[in-house]
């Protein structure tokens, strides 16, 4: 630039100038939205968005079913007795405190009630209410089946009500209402089939998504616990609530250590690096930071919150945004001799054209995320492009206004370039073993059974004794969630009760045939309007049914006389209104409801219907439950659905990692066209494509031979290893094409602080993802698992794959 | 010849007959206990019987009774079918109580119902000869003879026990002729059996 020209001049100082201001607004902005930002912590985001009807159940179910708000108890230790009166205390403490909807541990005192409720109500409750039980015959069979039941230890429940109730619909109620499964009883409660534990199950008041609320009943547990002072007996706590309080303990905990360990070994590095010089030090830290609160900013707004798991991701950025500082401070520094802020003019020219395109293969590969069906995905991937961005615009903006010059510091950069160089002339050679290892690796990929097999468990940030313990405590209680679930729809609640009904007369006849063992129907606990209404009109008029009473106890044990309170029952409830979720609020039969029922939004305008889930059991409570044969029988019911847990999980999760696939291989192909537009030739797209691919094949050999478990995350991390480390191989091809530019025979001396920035760059996202591999958090272990030696690789492959050329 | 032994000597006789009696008495009482009783009836592999039961309870007007068939086979299985006054039927298989009244079957597991697992350890235990099944649930009383035996079974949980005071099962050899059950509140079910038919195991001595 001529230094003449004095209005040009101040013209780029005043757009210098702007820039700045641009950028520290772009900031202020990025740190507002990010202090508002909502953080989350549930699994629900790595849920799809769009679901299949089958998963769309078992997502409520997941997301705000009582299935999310289970906590199992187990008391272990101390005599039977110590443990029995524990169970009951804990129980009655638990059931005073308003967190939970219900509490359940054998002891059955808690229902009466409840009892009393549905004594009242039960001619419009007990299914064998219709004409024909109130007909002489009816009575005569129905007192008959009540009678037989005296004199035995069943007949001690309906002794104390057979003067009003001498049909027995309490029992017939009960029998529809009582869990088919339910724990071993010892002292009069619940305890494991070992009888070494009493097993305690609760459902929190707080939703599934409600995780301070979840805490909150947590924390009750353990308060109650703590003040039994129950001699050599420990508590055991888990179930969803647990799992989904504990882990975003554990990923908020992760996460900071992840952050404060990244950091420290990257500025321990930088400061080695560049001289210790504190200037330099804060310079080199800027594009990350921008490119973390860009990432922040980025995902809050689009999504409404950012999940605890993106910003561990997050966290990952460092290593790829702190890259460019090294780059840029080490290649910019000034030759002797040039004037001011040639540094940055000779970087803008060459490098950043290989940063830039870097950056480009970058956001490639992340935005295949952005369009995963994945909440999870979309905000790595949002937050990935974003961050990279950011940090790649300070850079080339930032950097050249405020330090035009590069770093200062020499540091111990120029041994580890001249180190670099020594290497990088070695490396060639082993070029063609490089080669072979490729190949072997290739051929052990092809030879061996696929390594992708990890499951949505996997995903799990618990640890897998907690998982073996939930299991356990599951079997114990009878609360295993990977039963088979029949699941209505309608647009409202006479709807969904009605079909609920329909499905119950088919599911009727399977247990009659032997082909399951029973189900649980919310209405059972609840009948239809419909059906309410046919059994009250079914109730006789008083006069009728005295006559008929009269006939039917004619010559019976059990004379009409003392079944006065009967007819006046009987009387009252033809005048009984029908009764509703909402007439049902406040009683133990509600919380047991919203366990089966889960309302729809249609009355708020939403598209989302009523929904119930009719819980089927197997005949064998060991087996498992013939979907096949449920689904034929369920076939021609509208809006109902057969889903199988177990089964909706696993597709659920293949679909998952079906999708990440494709948009992983999506990426990928769009790198290599955004490479080959930018080369115009197919000779060095293969170039740098060959060391990229050729580290993403060994990666994926050695991890398969050690036999872990590869699920999506491993995937992500090796579509970012492919991101970055093709920046690697551009800047060796970037070397090569400048050699190659320069006249035949001009010796050509490689820029020593090139390789230097490349292998400090290398070094610092290598350690920033070892430390993930060493999170105890599955879904960032994966990743650095795979991209630490992903990059490292890369690096190597790329100085023996793209040589220079040969003298 | 006097019958009888003159008065001065009736010490002697009665030392001698307290003799006798010490020598006689553990021919016959010999240790005839539950493992004793246990040991006869698991001689018994499967069997198949009828019954009459008569069942007092006190708020009826009149004694209920019923009949129908019983059956079991060793180890765990045991099935009560009610034929009158109205078709019911009970049947246990290992832990899983089935029970049939009318059209409606219910499942249920045994550990989960004491009350029921009770009952049916009682009648079950004692068929089998399940000596452990029965020390479980009660703490038993065996007297009387193998040829004509009687045990009273009092249920060790406090809670069955506030239904069931006891259990009595009278029978001779390896048959039980008669179950009654007392009620803790003075009902009472007296149930008679009538052997059909029974297999023993092969190899048992008789």
């Amino acid at each position: 630039m001529n230094p003449e020209e004095g209005s040009p001049h101040r013209a780029s100082a005043l757009l210098r100038r702007g820039v700045l201001v641009v950028w520290l607004a772009c900031v202020a902005a990025a740190i507002a939205i990010a202090a508002r930002t909502h953080y989350v912590a549930d699994l629900s985001a790595f849920l799809p968005s769009t679901p299949s009807a089958e998963q769309s159940v078992l997502l409520d179910q997941l997301r705000s079913g009582v299935a999310a708000r289970l906590v199992l108890i187990g008391l272990e230790g101390g005599t039977p007795a110590a443990r029995q009166t524990a169970s009951k205390q804990l129980a009655k403490s638990l059931r005073g405190s308003g967190a939970f909807d219900a509490v359940h541990n054998g002891d059955t005192s808690q229902f009466e009630a409840t009892g009393k409720f549905l004594f009242e109500h039960r001619y419009l409750l007990s299914p064998a209410v219709d004409a024909q039980r109130f007909s002489v015959e009816g009575l005569k069979a129905g007192i008959d089946e009540t009678t037989s039941l005296l004199g035995t230890p069943a007949g001690s429940l309906i002794k104390p009500v057979i003067l009003r109730d001498p049909t027995g619909e309490t029992i017939r109620m009960a029998e529809g209402m009582l869990p088919a499964q339910s724990p071993r009883m010892e002292g009069g409660v619940w305890v494991s089939q070992d009888g070494k534990r009493a097993v305690l199950l609760a459902t929190t008041h707080a939703d599934g998504a409600d995780l301070d609320g979840q805490e909150k009943a947590l924390a009750q547990v353990r308060e109650s616990f703590g003040a039994l002072k129950a001699e050599g007996v420990s508590l055991l706590v888990t179930g969803p609530a647990s799992f989904a309080v504990g882990s975003r303990a554990k990923i908020k905990h992760e996460v900071e250590l992840l952050a404060l360990a990244g950091g420290v070994a990257i500025v321990g590095i930088l400061l080695f690096s560049f001289g210790g010089s504190l200037r330099t030090l804060l310079i080199a830290v800027l594009p990350v930071a921008c490119g973390v609160l860009a990432g922040v900013a980025a995902v809050s707004l689009a999504f409404g919150n950012v999940h605890g798991m993106t910003l561990g991701f997050g966290t990952t950025l460092i290593g790829e945004a702190v890259d460019y500082a090294i780059y840029y401070l080490i290649q910019a520094r000034s030759r002797p001799g040039a004037p001011p802020g040639d540094g940055a003019r000779r970087w803008t020219l060459d490098s950043w054209p290989t940063v830039r395109l870097g950056l480009w293969t970058s956001i490639c590969g992340f935005a295949a995320l952005l369009f995963s069906g994945f909440p999870g995905l979309a905000q790595l991937g949002l937050f990935s492009v974003a961050g990279l961005a950011a940090a790649a615009l300070t850079t080339r903006y930032v950097y050249t206004v405020i330090a035009p010059d590069g770093a200062p510091g020499v540091g111990m950069r120029r041994r580890l370039g001249q180190a670099v160089g020594a290497c990088s002339a070695v490396l060639p050679r082993l070029r063609w073993p490089l080669v072979a290892v490729t190949l072997v690796a290739a051929a052990a990929l092809a030879w061996w059974p696929s390594a992708w097999h990890a499951n949505l468990a996997s995903l799990n940030p618990v640890g897998p004794e907690q998982i073996k313990l939930d299991e356990e405590l599951r079997r114990e209680i009878g609360a295993s969630d990977n039963g088979t679930i029949v699941a209505v729809a309608a647009a409202d609640e006479a709807g969904v009760l009605m079909q609920a009904e329909a499905a119950g007369l088919r599911l009727d006849k399977l247990v009659a045939s032997g082909a399951i063992g029973g189900y649980e129907s919310p209405a059972r606990l609840l009948p239809s309007p419909a059906t309410q209404q046919r059994r009250r009109e079914a109730l006789p008029e008083p006069a009728v049914l005295a006559a008929n009473l009269a006939q039917a106890t004619a010559d019976g044990p059990l004379p009409a006389r003392r079944l006065g309170a009967f007819l006046t029952d009987v009387e009252a409830a033809r005048a009984q209104p029908t009764l509703t979720l909402a007439s049902l609020k406040g009683t133990p039969l509600a919380a047991a409801l919203s366990a089966q029922v889960l309302p729809g939004d249609a009355s708020g305008g939403g598209s989302r219907p009523w929904r119930a889930l009719l819980r089927v059991q197997p005949v064998d409570p060991a087996g498992t439950v013939e979907v096949a044969a449920l689904r034929a029988a369920l076939a021609d019911l509208p809006g109902t659905h057969v889903v199988n847990i177990a089964d909706e999980v696993s597709s659920l999760y293949a679909r998952y990692l079906k999708e990440a696939l494709v948009q992983a291989l999506l990426g990928a192909l769009a790198v290599c066209v955004l490479l080959g537009v930018h080369l115009r030739s197919w000779r060095r797209l293969l170039r740098i494509a060959q060391p990229v691919a050729a580290s993403v094949v060994i990666v994926l050999a050695v991890m398969t031979g050690l036999g872990v478990a590869l699920g999506i995350l491993h995937l992500v991390g090796l579509l970012l290893a492919v991101a970055i480390g093709s920046n690697y191989a551009l800047f060796f091809d970037q070397i090569r094409a400048q050699e190659k530019a320069q006249a035949p025979g001009t010796p050509f001396v490689v820029d020593t602080d090139t390789l230097a920035s490349l292998a400090l760059a290398n070094i610092t996202a290598g350690i920033s993802f070892l430390l993930l591999a060493f999170s105890s958090i599955p879904v960032l272990s994966a990743v650095g698992q795979v991209v630490a030696p992903g990059i490292v690789l890369s690096l190597l492959l790329s100085a023996a794959f793209i040589p220079r050329r040969k003298r | 010849m006097r019958l009888l032994p003159r008065r001065e000597f009736w010490p002697t006789v009665g030392l001698l007959a307290g003799l006798l009696l010490a020598l006689a008495l553990p021919l016959h009482a010999r240790a005839f206990d539950l493992p004793e009783l246990s040991r006869l009836m698991s001689q018994v592999k499967s069997g198949e019987a009828v019954f009459t039961e008569k069942r007092s309870v006190a708020m009826l007007e009149r004694t209920l009774e019923s009949s129908g068939r019983l059956s079991f086979s060793a180890p765990d299985t045991f099935v009560r079918e009610t034929l009158k006054p109205r078709p019911e039927k009970v049947s246990v298989v290992g832990n899983i109580l089935t029970l049939t009244s009318g059209n409606r079957t219910r499942t249920l597991r045994l550990d989960a119902v004491p009350e029921a697992a009770v009952m049916t350890e009682a009648i079950r235990g004692t068929l089998t000869g399940n000596r452990q099944a029965i020390e479980r649930n009660f703490i038993a009383n065996v007297s009387g003879q193998p040829q004509r035996w009687l045990m009273e079974l009092v249920p060790i949980e406090p809670q069955v026990r506030d239904l069931v005071r006891s259990v009595q099962i009278a029978g001779q050899q390896s048959w039980v002729r008669e179950v009654t059950v007392v009620m803790a509140d003075g009902d009472r079910s007296v149930m008679s059996i009538e052997q059909v038919s029974s297999v023993r195991a092969a190899s048992a001595p008789n």
